[in-house]
């Protein structure tokens, strides 16, 4: 394998993660969340500044970071419970505009330089570069997927999936609203910022325009075109749109035209998504097996 | 104070513009319940539509009129080809079906002319004045003028006429409209085709102020409009006219005298987490 | 007579100036079907909503098992033993029967984290929903998703989904309207071997013919107000309830 495309493939490795994370929220509990990336950012700048100004290693530094951006989901999931869907979307995107302001700005967050200088991780003595970088984001996404599969056989999961559909009758079930939005919003930033942390060190530079509204719409395109709610959806939009733009490649000036042209096509034709129910790989899928579409 | 008066003055006219391409945002979502960020590409096709007729004909007027035309078809053609299809999915399909209409047509504008920054030397027929020792130059007069005129037109047309009225019945309920024999289909189309051809009238004006075309130009009022819709009332037109001007008078002032640490940009959505704080239905809204 | 299941001391609810209620008091207790009629408007939805914890009431009490529960969200009010339907019925329409009925079962883990960090997917859940599937008959249906069901079908669901929460007191609204004649009658069976099994019930019933046949004792309101309160045929005989129902052409819903 390249090195390119060793890059290519962590970096979709890391995004499929994040995803993950936005499918918990959008997906499991049908809360709209239009500004992911400020939480990916806050677990990539928590990384960073832990193990640069606070000299800890990534491991001891990644409970904190997970910590951090858990709580920052829940203060920010706080919204969710009192306002109006479209009012939600809405905030959700102004919150990713002041958070990547405030890193841009303030001298604290390293400013319009960003943080650089971020130290490899160091796994039984030997610093994770390359192929053993990939392997390493691999491993935290089969983690990722695994506690996504536990979270969907849980009461806890259970409990978002009736949010989801009814929350009038949920709550007539003895679930509480509150209680389980603000756990889905806990459980997927805590994800948002375990992917941040990764792409921190892997990138070992960073700056607040990586985290911007554009990386927010990325994230929830993955998740959408995949399949929302299930649980190989947004693995599978983050390879397919991790690989688009390199396919696109030799087209260059052409290549943003036909990405964005794409996701259109893909959202207009497609819009419960790539796995989703009624979409073609589920009706193909079924006509193989014989049953009925 | 002259300082002062002048900030205000120009951050009316950056209002007035904001106004302007609110709006159409604002109509959209009344009817349709619709984030319409893709309005901010009508926007910036406007600006480059305008300026080529300019160039070709050296009419400001015809290169208005041309604008109006493009923009109200393309502002058709989204409707009809992407939101009309996905309304009956969850909110969030038309959004990423906008967000990527917004990019696929900025990526064609910098396809078609460049992604140069372009001039656009046009000088608007209007008269400059000086009161007081105070320049208002002919550009900010047809700021005030254009905007004065097409924001009190439509809502003559809101207010004051059949169609207007067909508009409000059908962002009450499209099905009893229909019923009603409204034709809702057409007067959807007609609400995008308003909204547009006014954020045509934007995009010349703004490229006029700033003497500036340019692909992206409409990458910060896609969403910065957003913002402003949530502020106004979602959906209420006065409320998105309100909290435009006022957006663009604060941004001008905090920057010519505060000196906010944050970029102006941001200012719009803090003002939003405020305004959702105090008032969860924003300025002019209607509960519920 | 023993301390009342669910009592109603004096509860008013308003609207801005509207009195959707206005001092209603009534009682009810352990093993019976109490009736909650009147024509439309009269307050019935919003007085089940009270007692739901849906709205939490301008002024008054309510006791359930004697203590005082008004302001308690409904998830409270589920965990303390009150099950209901709705009259517009709200199943999970992309999860199956089955499932729709599970999430009930979890009504018990949903409070504390340990427990609600376990698997719902056990068999021993899995084979009570069944259970309680079977009893209101839809046990052919447990795979299917809930949004394809008829109506007849759902209105059962919920029943199902109220009684898998184990409660002490039922809440039935509107439960029977929609019904074809054989359902309706279906659905009055199980109500009543619900009773049988223990759980009593209060009910909202727009069919008199129903209401009368089923209930122990009827709750008459009308404008907000308690009309009248007493066994059917009292009820039944009532001058002011009468008037009540023809003053609002409500006869053919009476007789």
């Amino acid at each position: 394998m390249s090195e390119y495309s060793i890059t290519i493939g962590t970096l979709i490795a890391i995004q499929a993660i994040v995803a993950c994370g936005l499918n918990v929220i959008v997906g499991y509990a049908g809360q709209i969340s239009l500004g992911h990336a400020a939480f990916f950012g806050i677990g990539a700048y928590a990384s960073a500044l832990l193990t640069t100004a606070g000299g800890l290693s990534f491991w001891t530094a990644l409970p904190v970071v997970l910590g951090i951006t858990g709580l920052v989901g829940l203060f920010l999931g706080l919204p969710s419970l009192r306002l109006r869907e479209d009012f939600l979307a809405i905030t959700t995107i102004g919150i990713n505009f002041i958070v990547v302001s405030v890193f841009q700005y303030v001298p604290f967050f390293g400013g319009a330089l960003g943080i650089g200088g971020i130290p490899r991780i160091v796994l039984f003595g030997e610093r994770i570069r390359g192929v053993s970088f990939l392997l390493l984001s691999a491993g935290f996404l089969a983690a990722t997927l695994a506690i996504c599969w536990l979270f969907t056989r849980s009461w806890s999961g259970l409990a978002c999936f009736a949010l989801r559909e009814d929350e009038t009758a949920a709550s007539s079930m003895g679930v509480s609203p509150v209680r389980f939005k603000l756990t889905a919003f806990i459980l997927g930033t805590a994800m948002a910022g375990l992917g941040g942390a990764l792409y921190a060190h892997f990138m070992r530079f960073i700056s607040a325009t990586d985290f911007g509204f554009p990386m927010s719409v990325m994230i929830l395109s993955m998740v959408v075109l995949g399949g929302m709610g299930t649980l190989w959806g947004p693995v599978l939009g983050a390879l397919v749109l991790g690989i688009l733009p390199e396919v696109f490649r030799p087209l260059t000036d052409y290549r943003m035209f036909l990405y964005a042209a794409l996701l259109l096509m893909m959202i207009r034709f497609q819009p419960g998504g790539l796995l989703g129910e009624n979409s073609l790989a589920r009706q193909t899928f079924s006509r193989l097996k014989g049953g009925k579409p | 104070m002259q300082l002062f008066l002048e900030q205000m003055l120009n951050g009316i006219a950056i209002g007035a513009i904001y106004a302007m391409i609110t709006l159409g945002l604002a109509l959209v979502y009344g009817i349709l319940r619709i984030l319409h960020v893709a309005h901010a590409a009508v926007y910036t096709v406007g600006a480059y539509v305008g300026l080529a007729v300019f160039s070709a004909t050296h009419s400001i007027l015809l290169s208005a009129g041309g604008a109006m035309l493009v923009c109200a078809g393309v502002g058709v053609l989204i409707e009809r080809l992407v939101y009309f299809p996905l309304l009956k999915y969850p909110p969030y399909v038309p959004l990423i079906g906008s967000i990527a209409c917004l990019l696929a047509i900025e990526e064609l504008c910098r396809l078609a002319a460049g992604p140069y920054i372009l001039s656009f030397p046009a000088q608007l027929p209007f008269p400059s004045f000086t009161v007081g020792g105070i320049v208002i130059s002919s550009t900010l007069t047809a700021v005030y003028c254009i905007s004065a005129g097409v924001l009190a037109l439509l809502w003559f047309i809101t207010t004051r006429t059949e169609l207007g009225l067909a508009m409000r019945a059908t962002s009450q309920d499209m099905a009893i409209a229909s019923a009603m024999g409204i034709n809702s289909h057409r007067i959807i189309s007609l609400t995008f085709m308003m909204g547009s051809a006014v954020a045509a009238i934007a995009g010349i004006l703004v490229g006029v102020y700033y003497n500036q075309v340019y692909p992206s130009m409409g990458a910060v009022p896609a969403y910065k409009t957003l913002a402003l819709i949530v502020v106004g009332g979602l959906g209420s037109v006065p409320g998105a006219v309100l909290a435009s001007i006022l957006l663009g008078v604060g941004e001008t002032l905090l920057i010519g005298y505060a000196g906010i640490p944050l970029p102006r940009d941001a200012l719009a959505f803090i003002a939003m987490i405020a305004v959702l704080l105090w008032r969860p239905q924003g300025l002019l809204g209607s509960r519920g | 007579m023993d301390e009342p299941l669910l009592s109603l001391r004096e509860i008013s609810m308003h609207f801005g100036g509207l009195k959707a209620l206005d001092r209603v008091s009534f009682d009810l207790h352990e093993g019976e079907i109490l009736g909650l009629i009147g024509p439309n408007g009269a307050g019935k939805t919003t007085c089940f909503n009270t007692v739901s914890g849906v709205y939490r009431p301008t002024s008054g009490e309510i006791r359930f098992r004697g203590k005082r529960t008004d302001g308690l969200p409904p998830h409270r009010m589920a965990a303390l033993g009150i099950g209901r339907t709705f009259q517009i019925v709200r199943p999970f329409p992309n999860l199956t029967v089955l499932e729709n009925v599970i999430v009930a079962s979890g009504l018990s883990c949903y409070g504390r984290l340990i427990p609600s960090c376990r698997s719902w997917k056990g068999r021993k859940t899995r084979e009570e929903a069944l259970e309680i599937l079977a009893r209101v008959g839809l046990e052919i249906q447990a795979g299917q998703k809930a949004g394809l069901l008829p109506l007849g079908n759902l209105r059962r669901l919920e029943l199902a989904r109220a009684l898998a929460l184990k409660p002490h007191l039922l809440l039935l609204d509107e439960s029977f309207s929609g019904l074809r004649h054989e359902e309706i009658a279906q659905q009055e069976e199980l109500v009543r071997k619900t009773r049988e099994s223990g759980i009593s019930i209060l009910l909202i019933e727009h069919n008199m013919r129903v209401a009368m046949g089923l209930c122990d004792r009827l709750v008459v309101l009308d404008h907000g107000r308690k009309l009248a309160e007493g066994k059917p045929e009292a009820i039944r005989n009532n001058p002011e309830v009468i008037r009540a129902y023809l003053g609002k052409g409500g006869s053919a819903n009476a007789s």
